[in-house]
């Protein structure tokens, strides 16, 4: 435990960097997309998740925002929009702690292989387009694992907006950045927000080795790159099925 | 965080009295300043330099300039008096002609009662809880705390971020972590540590309640299945923190084994010298007469 979650100190840089296969402290593997709303990352995901499921995979699919633990007080919160940028921020930790140590910190201990749609670095690149001190958000997240692959999926600010605001009837009021009083129309407040959560992405590609994924090549296409890529990576065979 | 101190190697271990009052506090406190707005900008912390009214950087949009009230902060464990001083420090400091504005843990509308949920059931992790706690903290601070301190009101803080800090520490999560978390709070103004031994600690609270809490046993670390040693055990693990927070963070350190008329006056005389009231002459109202003992 104490090896996951070190005595870290608020160095921009601590963490996560990159963790050799060799010294991981754990036999599972962590498996994370990122990018912004509409590109591409949580189909491409699913289709990963089917693929090895199917296999028979040893597996665990995890989502951000989704711990039950925590998730009464996100809903209120957001409802009567009482959240500020620290406590929107701190409350999405509290949500990702739970489901850090009751989930995924378990199950790579455990020697799954698990996948995150979204982790600590939505929180750098969207808390920190709040207002947030991406050296505050650094140590925030200190305690998560490294995981052992991120694909980041990057689409053009317009097509991605445009994926989520023609399927959906009304954004929602922290969704679309509302709190941030950059525009009073949803949609526009929407779009400027993406571009600025969209930048503080592009500027972890390097820092945080992300996987660059061009989110607006063919959805079967795509996955196939993805399931090559992983299987580079990432030691499949140590999470098939055991063979009789 | 910016601290001279190093971290390691400063804990010291617990002495067997707490300090007596009068006089053997850490510091001396502030000089009068002629109202409540001078205190904090003159005040120093450990390493010597001018500090500010927030630990690290402000929270987004706080400007420091507009905080005209003060804020101070009255620690201790369970059973330290805590409540009572703070419940007779309201009543003296309204007699007094200042407007005052509480705070304390998992008082929060955001999270409060959330947290208490979660103490409820035993399926809560130690960094989830500690974040939680945060929230709470964070939601207090800023939409009650920081408008009483634009407003000119005194904020009396029921516990504050260093019983928060030192309840993780013990728990293993690192101290540097949570400064860094902490680091957007605001410089309490004035910062009182009302020690008491965890012998005494457990008296007054197995008298008030008939039992010993879950939580203030610290029953989630496995200390021991007897509970009067599991809280003797955690309640000295968190007085060592204390011990250190008191350094790094310049307490007060008054006896809070004395009678509460005597801590009181002991309150009142620092508080005083701090907002430039004069007289210090108090004597509780029929309605808080029986805390006074």
């Amino acid at each position: 435990m104490a090896s996951v979650i070190p005595d870290v100190g608020v160095d921009e840089h601590s963490t996560p960097a990159r963790v050799p296969e060799a010294k991981r402290p754990y036999p599972g593997a962590l498996v994370v997309v990122e990018g912004i709303d509409g590109s591409g990352k949580s189909t491409q995901l699913y289709l990963l998740k089917r693929w090895l499921e199917i296999g028979g995979y040893r597996i665990h699919f995890t989502e951000w925002n989704s711990s039950p633990l925590v998730k009464s007080a996100t809903r209120r919160g957001k409802q009567r929009r009482l959240l500020t940028p620290t406590t929107f921020s701190l409350l999405h930790a509290a949500d990702f702690a739970d489901r850090c140590e009751r989930q995924i910190l378990p199950l790579l201990h455990g020697g799954y292989l698990v996948l995150a749609d979204r982790y600590v670095y939505t929180a750098f690149a969207r808390d920190a387009a709040r207002g947030c001190a991406p050296r505050w958000l650094r140590n925030l997240y200190s305690f998560a694992p490294v995981p052992d692959i991120t694909f980041y999926f990057r689409a053009p600010l317009d097509v991605a907006v445009n994926r989520i605001v023609a399927g959906r009837p009304k954004l929602k009021y922290y969704e679309a950045g509302m709190d941030l009083g950059i525009s009073l129309d949803r949609a526009e407040s929407f779009r400027i927000f993406q571009e600025r959560i969209l930048n503080n992405y592009d500027q972890m590609v390097e820092t945080d080795h992300f996987v660059l994924m061009d989110g607006t090549v063919r959805v079967n296409k795509l996955q196939k790159l993805m399931r090559g890529l992983l299987g580079e990576r990432i030691d499949l065979p140590h999470f098939a099925p055991k063979k009789k | 965080m910016k601290s001279a101190r190093s971290q390691s190697g400063s804990i010291v271990p617990p002495n067997g009295r707490p300090a007596k009052p009068n006089g053997k506090v850490s510091r001396g406190a502030d000089r009068e300043t002629g109202g409540a707005t001078g205190g904090a900008a003159k005040k120093k912390n450990g390493s010597g330099a001018v500090a500010s009214r927030f630990y690290g950087n402000p929270l987004p949009g706080v400007k420091p300039e507009e905080l005209s009230g003060s804020l101070i902060v009255v620690e201790g464990t369970d059973g330290s008096g805590r409540s009572t001083q703070i419940s007779l420090l309201t009543e003296w400091l309204e007699s007094e002609g200042f407007a005052v504005q509480t705070m304390g843990l998992r008082r929060s509308f955001l999270v409060g009662e959330d947290i208490d949920g979660l103490l409820a059931e035993n399926a809560v992790t130690r960094m989830t809880l500690a974040l939680m706690y945060s929230t709470d903290f964070f939601d207090q601070l800023e939409r009650r705390i920081l408008p009483a301190l634009r407003s000119g009101l005194i904020v009396l803080a029921d516990r504050y971020i260093f019983t928060l800090i030192a309840r993780a520490a013990v728990r293993g999560i690192g101290r540097d972590y949570l400064h860094g978390i902490y680091e957007m709070a605001l410089r309490p103004d004035l910062t009182f540590w009302l020690n008491v031994r965890p012998e005494v600690a457990f008296d007054r609270e197995f008298k008030k309640a008939q039992t010993i809490s879950y939580w203030e046993s610290g029953r989630d670390m496995s200390l021991s299945n007897d509970l009067f040693q599991s809280f003797i055990r955690y309640q000295s693990m968190i007085k060592r923190e204390f011990e250190y927070l008191s350094k790094r963070h310049s307490f007060l350190e008054l006896d809070g084994e004395a009678s509460v008329s005597e801590v009181n006056r002991e309150l009142r005389k620092r508080i005083a010298s701090h907002l430039g009231i004069r007289g210090t002459q108090y004597k509780p109202s029929h309605a808080l007469q029986h805390l006074w003992r």
